[in-house]
């Protein structure tokens, strides 16, 4: 319970303190920090133009996208409490339902008879799937090593045994980050800033949405991130007491947005046809991780 | 029901069955045409509900047996029905039964010649007994037979459309496959008879408890692979799904590919020692099968084709749990062969359910389009609006998304998974965690394909004119894909029954106590109650935010407009992605295995001015291209050097029947050939 307020509050400032990274490194004011939720809130009030091409499953595909990552916020824990749900393997269930919702969003941006969004739809497709094992590898390194198999066990129990496991934390996150880069559709992967469809990901999926739905989807990527942060806060906290965790928590979320804001700034998108070796790339260092695992449990003797 | 079961014979039952599948064989050929449909689903339903009786029988009285006479040659032969089988035949009974009911729609909009269609349903009912024969004998030679006649049946059944020369083809591929599983699995029962001197399976128990296991079971694994499409073993699958009508390709991938796991499964239980090293070569031949199979179905456009990938691709999955269980045989670890053979078998009905369900839908649009390539389709939504969203509902099943019953058997194989991880062996850890990955990345690419699919045929508009406007298919088509869905989200809701069966087949056929470690299996269940809650609790919020939006945006204003074409004010239908385009990056970064054929002419220097020219494109099976393909080629290389023998004069004809006749006798008199 306590883990979805915070991710609700983290999610409100989230992306505003992106944006203001941005524009604060590229020497301008920004606008204030509550301005996405603001730009979702006055979407919320709008009409809607809807494409005479699309069927019903354009107009249900905003809603079970929206529903999934709430439903994989609940799965997601913090600290030493509980997420409202829990259970062995839940880190599948999580990444199922995101699934679903990734699904819908595809075939949505298909819907629409567009010669552009359905490409937006294949490179999504594309991207995260190769971005799933390195999450599975992830998770079934930290299974190992902890001999538990629900977030919440596997983040309680990491770092029982030895501070080595901080290390792994380290890479971790870095494999976190990067998933949640491709999944947010953010910079190395994909530029949201562009102008040009044809360079795109998410945005030219979505470019037939708007009012309502649009605001959904908008709200859905705030979620994300701050779910991402709060799975990033998780491999450090443990067991800290929730006096410590709860500060811990919006700092790493405020340190996560700030980096997020400093890589848009000063990196460059990938090329569209290196981008599937890179996100492969990402595997490559949960294999690390779960040599790393096996070093610490002592397998290679 | 209840009447029955009180019964004390079983063998009267099966007096009975045998009875009703005679009758029923001479009806349908003496009854008048427009009553033939008609009388094969009864018949079909009639065999279906005594033959389910007997399996519930089976199930709860821990395994029936009886003898039926065969001759002096083979002897009684012995009707086993344990959970095992019955599980198996509650499965062919249910796809057959579905897809029974929706061939009389199917066949509806075919006017063929009377023969023909007296055939199909006679083969088809044929067909049904074969494979329930085939869950239930325990002889060699019988079992050899009824998989004859099941290989045989189906066969026929493909075709169909006997006028076409590619069905034909295709045809002529599968019997070959098939009488390749056959000898192997020939081979493999005379090896047993040899060692054992008996053709009851029990031969093979004795066999596996004196000699080395590994050899006998790979000798098994080829001849059942073949039927269930392993990789490598796989070929015949594209080409014969195509082929077939749709409701046969429907009962063919629902459940005669599972003959092919069910023959796995039976050999299983004879096992008595390598179950380790066996286990851990079907898990890794079977992630490698799973990617293969997903991979290629997400390039092909002709969406039959690419189901019949997609099955190759769920065998790998099931294969992954048998591995996992067989580890757990191994390792004496009950946990991991509940989560692995119970993931297994459930996953067997659930892509039962779903694959025939997708093969179903896809029937009803090849039936009011004419053309399984899914490139010419588009915008089908608007005019099939039913056929459409069970197709949706068997995609999202199918990709193991979690409102649904693939997710169930999904979860419990990734749990095997992730409890196999904990191991004191470093290479069993390290495969179970790439397998982990492997079934990441299936679920990943099934996810990808579907929607390329689904999209690319539903979706949009219509990319072609049709040569007729399709329409909404009939109800009798319609209603057992409802029931399939029906009894999909039985599973996805109330899997607890599910699992417990599956608990008494595992009890019953491994003989392993699965009392001992009770508090894992309640666990388990435990969550499995909890994720039908939470999916239950998801739709609920699914259908609540839906609600909301409605209120909302009802006082909006809402206008309708064209797609937004990117400043472009022109657009043609033609110009929508399409699903090669779709599929092209993934195509692209997997060439090594997805090769792509072109058809095209290379511009010339001197060619300046466009005129119009042709580009084509498709994909090659890999195991095709590079193994079965050029074996077949160097094969008839050396057999065209014996080509002499053939030279069309009668004298040498009759020479060399003079000769053989004289080895013979010469053979005969000097005793050389004893």
């Amino acid at each position: 319970m306590l883990s979805l307020v915070l991710i609700l509050i983290a999610s409100f400032f989230f992306t505003g303190i992106i944006i203001r990274t941005k524009s604060i490194s590229s020497g301008r004011k920004g606008p204030g920090i509550f301005q996405p939720v603001k730009d979702v809130w006055r979407l919320f009030k709008k009409g809607s133009v809807y494409s005479e091409t699309t069927s019903f499953v354009f107009q249900i595909a905003p809603v079970i996208y929206f529903s999934s990552v709430v439903m994989a916020i609940l799965v997601v824990p913090f600290g030493s409490t509980k997420g409202i749900i829990s259970f062995d393997g839940d880190f599948i269930f999580f990444a199922y339902v995101l699934a679903l919702g990734k699904f819908f969003s595809i075939i949505s941006a298909m819907d629409t008879g567009s010669s552009f969004e359905g490409m937006g739809a294949s490179r999504e497709a594309l991207y995260s799937m190769f971005a799933e094992p390195a999450f599975f590898i992830l998770m079934g390194s930290f299974a190992l090593l902890t001999g538990h198999t629900s977030f919440f066990e596997i983040f309680s129990t990491l770092h029982l045994g030895s501070y080595i496991t901080y290390a792994l934390g380290i890479m971790a996150t870095f494999v976190l980050v990067m998933i949640a880069m491709i999944e947010n559709s953010r910079m190395p992967i994909d530029d949201p800033k562009t102008h040009l469809e044809l360079t795109m990901v998410h945005e030219v999926m979505i470019l037939d949405n708007s009012g309502f739905d649009l605001g959904l989807i908008l709200s859905t990527g705030y979620l994300k991130f701050a779910m991402y942060g709060t799975l990033i806060a998780n491999l450090y906290i443990g067991e800290l007491s929730l006096l410590y965790a709860i500060p811990a928590f919006f700092f790493i979320q405020f340190a996560f947005a700030v980096s997020v804001g400093i890589i848009e700034s000063f990196m460059a998108r990938y090329r569209m046809s290196h981008n599937p070796q890179f996100i492969f790339a990402l595997s490559s260092v949960s294999l690390l991780i779960f040599l790393g695992v096996l070093l610490v449990l002592g397998k290679f003797v | 029901m209840i009447g029955f079961a009180t019964l004390e014979n079983s063998g009267f039952l099966f007096n009975i069955y045998i009875g009703i599948l005679l009758a029923g064989l001479i009806g349908i050929v003496i009854i008048s045409e427009r009553l033939k449909p008609y009388l094969s689903a009864l018949v079909v339903l009639l065999i279906s509900f005594i033959t389910s009786v007997l399996a519930i029988k089976g199930i709860s009285s821990n395994g029936l047996e009886f003898f039926i006479p065969g001759g002096s040659f083979i002897g009684d032969i012995p009707l086993r029905i344990d959970a095992l089988s019955a599980w198996f035949m509650l499965i062919i009974n249910l796809t057959v039964t579905t897809g029974v009911l929706y061939g009389i729609g199917y066949l509806r909009a075919y006017k063929p010649i009377k023969s023909v269609i007296t055939l199909h349903w006679v083969l088809l009912v044929l067909f049904q007994s074969s494979m329930l024969w085939v869950c239930m004998v325990q002889n060699s030679i019988a079992f050899l037979i009824a998989w004859e006649i099941m290989s045989l049946s189906s066969l026929f059944l493909v075709l169909f459309d006997h006028t076409d020369s590619k069905v034909i083809k295709a045809g002529i591929n599968y019997m070959v496959q098939m009488h390749l599983s056959v000898a192997f699995l020939t081979v493999a029962f005379i090896w047993v008879y040899f060692k054992t001197g008996t053709f009851d399976f029990k031969g093979i128990g004795t066999y596996f408890g004196s000699n080395a296991n590994l050899w006998l079971f790979v000798v098994f694994f080829l001849g059942f692979g073949l039927k269930a499409g392993f990789m490598g073993l796989h070929s015949w699958l594209p080409h014969a799904h195509p082929a077939a009508p749709s409701h046969v390709s429907g009962i063919m991938s629902g459940v005669i590919v599972k003959m092919g796991i069910y023959g796995i499964f039976r050999v299983i239980t004879f096992l008595k020692a390598d179950y380790i090293l066996l286990g851990e070569i079907v898990l890794t031949f079977s992630v490698l099968t799973g990617l293969f199979g997903i991979m290629n179905a997400a390039v092909h456009r002709d969406f039959k084709k690419m189901l019949a990938y997609c099955t190759i691709e769920n065998i790998g999955i099931i294969g992954i749990g048998i591995g996992v269980g067989l580890i757990g045989l191994g390792r004496g670890q009950n946990v991991l062969i509940f989560l692995g053979f119970g993931g297994a078998l459930l996953h067997v009905l659930n892509h039962s359910l779903f694959k025939s369900l997708l093969f179903y839908s896809a029937g009803s649009v090849y039936q009011q389009t004419h053309t399984r390539d899914m490139n010419q389709l588009g915008g089908l939504i608007k005019k099939m609006p039913q056929t459409a969203l069970l197709f949706l509902i068997g995609a999202l099943a199918i990709g193991g998304i979690p409102p649904f019953n693939g997710f169930i058997s999904e979860f419990l194989i990734y749990s095997g998974l992730l409890a196999g991880i904990q191991s004191v062996d470093i290479a069993q850890t390290t495969l179970m965690v790439v397998s982990v990955a492997g079934m990441s990345i299936i679920g990943g690419i099934s996810v990808f394909a579907f929607t390329k699919t689904f999209g690319t045929i539903f979706l949009g508009s219509a990319r072609t004119e049709l040569h007729h406007e399709p329409r909404e298919v009939s109800n009798i088509m319609l209603v057992p894909q409802y029931l399939i869905v029906l009894v999909m989200l039985s599973i996805a809701f109330f899997s607890g029954y599910f699992i417990d069966v599956i608990l008494t087949i595992l009890n019953g056929v491994f003989n392993v106590n699965m009392e001992v470690e009770n508090i894992d299996f309640l666990r388990y269940s435990l969550v499995l109650q909890h994720i039908s809650l939470y999916s239950f609790l998801f739709f609920a919020g699914i259908g609540l935010l839906f609600f909301i939006r409605r209120a909302i945006t009802r006082k909006r204003e809402i206008t309708y407009n064209s797609t937004w074409g990117c400043g472009y004010t022109a657009p043609t239908s033609r110009m929508q992605y399409s699903g090669k385009s779709f599929t092209k990056p993934l195509s692209k970064l997997f060439n090594f295995v997805l090769i792509e054929k072109k058809n095209f002419n290379e511009l010339k220097n001197n060619e300046i001015f466009p005129v119009s020219r042709k580009y084509s494109s498709s994909y090659l099976d890999f195991w095709e291209h590079w193994l079965i393909n050029p074996a077949i080629k160097y094969l008839g290389l050396f057999i065209d050097l014996f080509k002499f023998f053939q030279n069309g004069r009668i004298q040498a004809y009759v020479l060399y029947g003079i000769v053989f006749i004289l080895i013979v006798f010469i053979g005969t008199v000097f005793n050389l050939l004893h």
